[in-house]
């Protein structure tokens, strides 16, 4: 996956992540990202999680398909995403942050257009009453 | 355990419109006068207990309750990212418990996730549900408290009609709990008992302390910065899994420009979440 692992950047960001999956999100390593350049397979707009697939080419010519997970709808909308903001077969980079195991999937950072615009996850509502 | 959204949106519409049925109702019902509705006729049959949502269970003559936690309420993270924890501290643990503790520190040494039902689609359960990173609405009507979660609309009712827990014998256990409620001072104290003792835990990875059926919470509930927030006091025991009292204060945050949405453990969810089905994962 040599083109797949773009780069792993040691982030520190380890504890400073709030639960934000229905699952546990102790098996992502948010101390490493993981930049992949590939064809959108699937974008799912759902509760709890949106989620994106995307097939990625290695060095091998081979394609992995990989598994991106995102926050709700709800805070997509508050950081601009829309339902349609990509589709299948778009081209898109997406950094995440894996799985500790190796496997192919992650949980999403950034995502950049084929057109250069970037799109991000907002927290969700965090702090006290009068956070926005 | 899917949701059942429509049941309990209908829940919540009823109440609220009960709700405002028992403000209109405030003064004493006239000597003499007729029932309101035909639905208090169960009223006079002994050994029933009325419905929460019933009119003439809403009507009765009671103190005017010290406040009203209708509204939204979202975990406060003030402090923290890791306030939707009930510990560290935890309590001193029962070797029962302390297997599972250990089990799930090794896990996440491993940088593994040990037993993550909720992950599995399991309900989170008091006290987990009540801090998941979703708003939970609450309608409050002077019977009871419907709590929706806007994590996978887990329901939780806490009754404040007068009503006892139910026998112990024919209780239904479930993951939130059977709740009653009653006013002390300025404070809401809400008893919950009748837990499901399986899949049912008090942390979610890294700290692995299992619920039991013995687990009895304790919440002393406040509206404070004057209405803003809301302060539970925890008091939870349960000897299966822990010594003495494990005692946690929690804040969360009036939303007031969010409303929950419908939200499921769809069966497709986990198979296009792979972390949930990674070999991270140490069931």
């Amino acid at each position: 996956m040599g083109k797949v692992l773009l780069g792993c950047v040691v982030l520190m960001l380890a504890g400073m992540v709030p639960l934000l999956a229905h699952h546990s999100p102790a098996a992502f390593d948010r101390t490493k990202e993981v930049t992949l350049k590939g064809t959108v397979k699937e974008f799912r707009w759902q509760n709890p999680h949106t989620w994106i697939e995307v097939n990625v080419p290695d060095d091998k010519g081979n394609v992995v398909l990989w598994g991106v997970e995102l926050t709700s709808p709800t805070y997509l909308i508050r950081a601009g995403w829309k339902s349609n903001s990509i589709k299948p077969g778009d081209k898109v980079t997406v950094i995440v942050n894996p799985v500790r195991t190796g496997e192919p999937a992650g949980i999403f950072q950034k995502l950049i257009l084929a057109d250069g615009r970037e799109l991000t996850e907002r927290p969700a509502r965090l702090g006290n009453a009068n956070a926005k | 355990m899917r949701s059942s959204l429509s049941r309990i949106a209908l829940a919540i519409v009823t109440a609220a419109g009960v709700s405002v049925s028992a403000c209109d109702a405030t003064a004493p019902a006239a000597p003499g006068s007729a029932p309101a509705t035909e639905s208090a006729a169960p009223a006079t049959q002994p050994g029933v207990q009325l419905s929460a949502l019933a009119p003439a269970n809403v009507a009765k003559s009671r103190p005017a309750a010290p406040f009203d936690l209708t509204g939204n309420w979202f975990i406060d993270t003030t402090e923290s990212a890791d306030a939707w924890r009930f510990g560290p501290p935890y309590p001193k643990l029962t070797p029962a418990a302390q297997v599972h503790f250990d089990a799930s520190q090794k896990a996440a040494r491993e940088g593994k996730v040990y037993r993550d039902d909720i992950g599995q689609c399991w309900p989170a359960g008091l006290p987990l549900i009540m801090t998941r990173y979703w708003p939970m609405a609450m309608v409050q009507i002077p019977t009871a408290i419907y709590m929706v979660s806007g994590f996978m609309n887990s329901l939780r009712i806490v009754y404040l009609d007068g009503r006892p827990h139910t026998e112990l014998d024919i209780i239904v256990r479930t993951f939130n709990g059977e709740s009653i409620g009653h006013w002390e001072g300025d404070a809401l104290v809400v008893d919950t008992i009748g837990f499901r003792g399986d899949h049912h835990w008090m942390d979610q990875g890294g700290a692995s302390i299992p619920a039991g059926e013995q687990l009895h919470i304790v919440e002393r509930i406040r509206l404070i910065n004057g209405g803003k927030q809301l302060e539970i006091e925890y008091t939870m025991t349960d000897p299966e899994h822990w010594e003495g009292e494990w005692k946690s204060m929690k804040r969360f945050n009036r939303v007031d420009d969010e409303d929950i949405q419908e939200v499921s453990c769809l069966p497709d969810l986990n198979e296009h979440l792979q972390s949930t089905t990674s070999k991270a994962q140490v069931r």
